[in-house]
């Protein structure tokens, strides 16, 4: 079942104020989020991600198209209240503490003040902030506001969490621990949808993923399909003479990259075996073969360079 | 219970802001101030004095003080109150802060409303404080209880809430605390008196009739918080109130500029 649907979308910024000049944030924007999937965007900077998420939650709206969040119309506010959110770079009031933000929250997402009270235990705990709760967030470290933010966009128990950037400043193990914590809701049902630029943790945690590049969707699909192992095969050998390396371009799609290298594309063993067969013949000695593993990351980095 | 929590945030950032604790200081220093007068010998032997010359002599006695009063409020606490909640809009609409609010199940208007509230709410109770306080000194020294000085607090209320529907517009076009600040109290100290006295200072030196209608065009446009000081203390003193019209027009532009702040809101990308 699909959570979020979108048509068409489009969003035009002014250059400046009441400028007619226009920046084309969004174009023509098209995707859908399943239900219980953790959907991973992806994008350069500037690419109009933090601006499809505003434009979801109705922070920002759009200049064209269609938006339909469990499969209603976003005019009307009351979705809001089956969605959490926590933004990149939040701002909760500094005289507040931890505890006070989530009450606070908590109750515009209209909770009651036992649930929030209840809820707000239980969170604060699971982010390990449990012991923070009644000091003032004017004292909290990047890592430690990020976690709040965290469990006030889990607190009225949403069915669908948008989070940019969630892991921003947080170290190494609060990642993991953040990780945890989005695979566990993920695995209650709810639906994520992750804005991140650590395409190392969005390959771990993600199902799907859309690249956004210039407002255009450049690609979508499961992490699986995108990052599948590539028919690249990297060789490592002693040094051939020209006679045997020309005999090795015209008989195989190799590509050589020095005199002790060359990348090798087949997507048949017995091709590669061929390969093998033809290296020991011509007295090649073999010093290693490695598959070249297509990380969502090189990926990326391809898919924009080509883009740009 | 949404739209309370959002005007109750508005009290919570006005403890935190010590706006709160300047306004208690200032009524109570007021207060104490007063204190100490209507308990010096001089002003005792004036009560005396007055006393001797029947009721009509102390009350007229409690009604200057009043009168002094309402002119103190009007100028400082009002002034004090522009400053302090000049920033609650600019704050709101902070990167990180407006995003979060927004994606709450809250509709814009009741943001607004409950901001305006809030506000309204804050300086009412600061009144009620100040006002009160001297109303029962002035009282209990006198032994006349003028109820009409009470109603000062709702026409000084109303005054503030007035020109804050214009500091919320401000703050929501322009983001800047400053230019709020700026703006308002150009309007109440300045444009307003100049153009409540225009009769005698505007008009006694421009004659020309196009001229004179513009000035008398800004005049019924703007609010008019010294008129409404002046009905104040027309209704303290007894004086027959000449027209209510003032009030009038200046809720109409209390009521356009919230309904321009909230049309503006609705429809401002964040």
């Amino acid at each position: 079942m699909e959570i979020i649907t979108t048509k068409n979308l489009s969003k035009e910024y002014p250059t400046k104020n009441f400028s007619k000049e226009k920046i084309l944030a969004l174009n023509n924007f098209s995707f859908e989020v399943q239900s219980g999937e953790i959907f991973g965007l992806l994008g350069p900077n500037g690419a109009g991600k933090t601006t499809l998420i505003k434009i979801l939650l109705g922070i920002t709206f759009p200049t064209a198209g269609e938006i339909k969040i469990f499969d209603k119309d976003i005019s009307n506010e009351s979705y809001k209240k089956k969605v959490g959110y926590l933004p990149e770079s939040h701002k909760f009031p500094n005289y507040l503490t931890g505890e006070q933000v989530l009450y606070f929250f908590g109750m515009l997402s209209g909770m009651n003040k036992t649930d929030v009270k209840k809820k707000s235990d239980e969170y604060l705990k699971l982010v390990d902030m449990e012991k923070w709760r009644k000091t003032k967030i004017k004292k909290y470290s990047k890592g430690m506001l990020q976690r709040l933010g965290l469990a006030q966009s889990m607190l009225n128990n949403p069915e669908l969490i948008f989070l940019d950037e969630p892991t921003d400043g947080v170290d190494p193990i609060g990642r993991k621990e953040i990780r945890d914590i989005l695979n566990n809701l993920k695995n209650e049902g709810k639906t994520i949808f992750l804005n991140s630029h650590l395409l190392s943790e969005v390959e771990l945690i993600c199902d799907r993923v859309a690249i956004l590049n210039k407002g255009v969707l450049v690609k979508s699909g499961r992490v699986d399909d995108i990052t599948a192992i590539s028919d690249n095969y990297i060789f490592t050998i002693s040094e051939a003479d020209e006679k045997v390396i020309h005999s090795l371009l015209g008989n195989f799609k190799a590509t050589i990259s020095s005199k002790n290298e060359f990348y090798f594309n087949t997507g048949s063993i017995e091709e590669l075996n061929k390969l093998i067969d033809f290296l020991r013949q011509n007295n090649i000695l073999i010093h290693g073969i490695l598959r070249e593993k297509n990380t969502l990351e090189n990926m990326f980095i391809n898919l924009i360079e080509n883009q740009n | 219970m949404i739209f309370l929590t959002l005007m109750f945030s508005t009290f919570r950032e006005a403890i935190a802001k010590k706006i709160f604790v300047g306004f208690f200081a200032i009524s109570t220093l007021i207060i104490l101030v007063f204190l100490f007068l209507i308990n010096v010998d001089s002003i005792e032997g004036m009560v005396n004095m007055m006393e001797s010359s029947g009721e009509e002599g102390v009350k007229q006695l409690v009604i200057g003080f009043e009168v002094a009063m309402i002119n103190i409020s009007y100028l400082l606490i009002i002034t004090f109150c522009f400053i302090s909640v000049s920033s609650f809009i600019p704050s709101m609409l902070e990167k990180g802060n407006i995003d979060l609010l927004l994606s709450k199940p809250v509709s814009r208007t009741k943001i607004i409303l409950a901001k305006f509230s809030g506000g309204v709410f804050l300086i009412f109770l600061s009144l009620l404080y100040l006002i009160g306080f001297v109303w029962l000194i002035l009282s209990s020294k006198s032994g006349f209880w003028h109820v009409p000085f009470l109603y000062s607090i709702f026409w000084l209320t109303l005054s503030f809430a007035i020109i804050y529907s214009l500091i919320i517009f401000i703050g929501l076009i322009s983001q800047s605390s400053i230019l709020s600040i700026i703006i308002s109290l150009f309007l109440v100290f300045i444009v307003c008196p100049v153009l409540f006295f225009r009769e005698e200072t505007i008009f006694s030196l421009v004659s020309n009739g196009a001229a004179q209608f513009v000035i008398n065009f800004f005049y019924y446009v703007l609010p008019k918080p010294t008129d409404i000081n002046q009905i104040t203390t027309d209704m303290i003193t007894g004086s027959p109130v000449k027209s209510y019209m003032p009030v009038y027009s200046s809720v109409i532009f209390m009521l356009a500029a919230l309904s321009a702040s909230i049309l503006y809101f609705k429809k401002k990308d964040y």
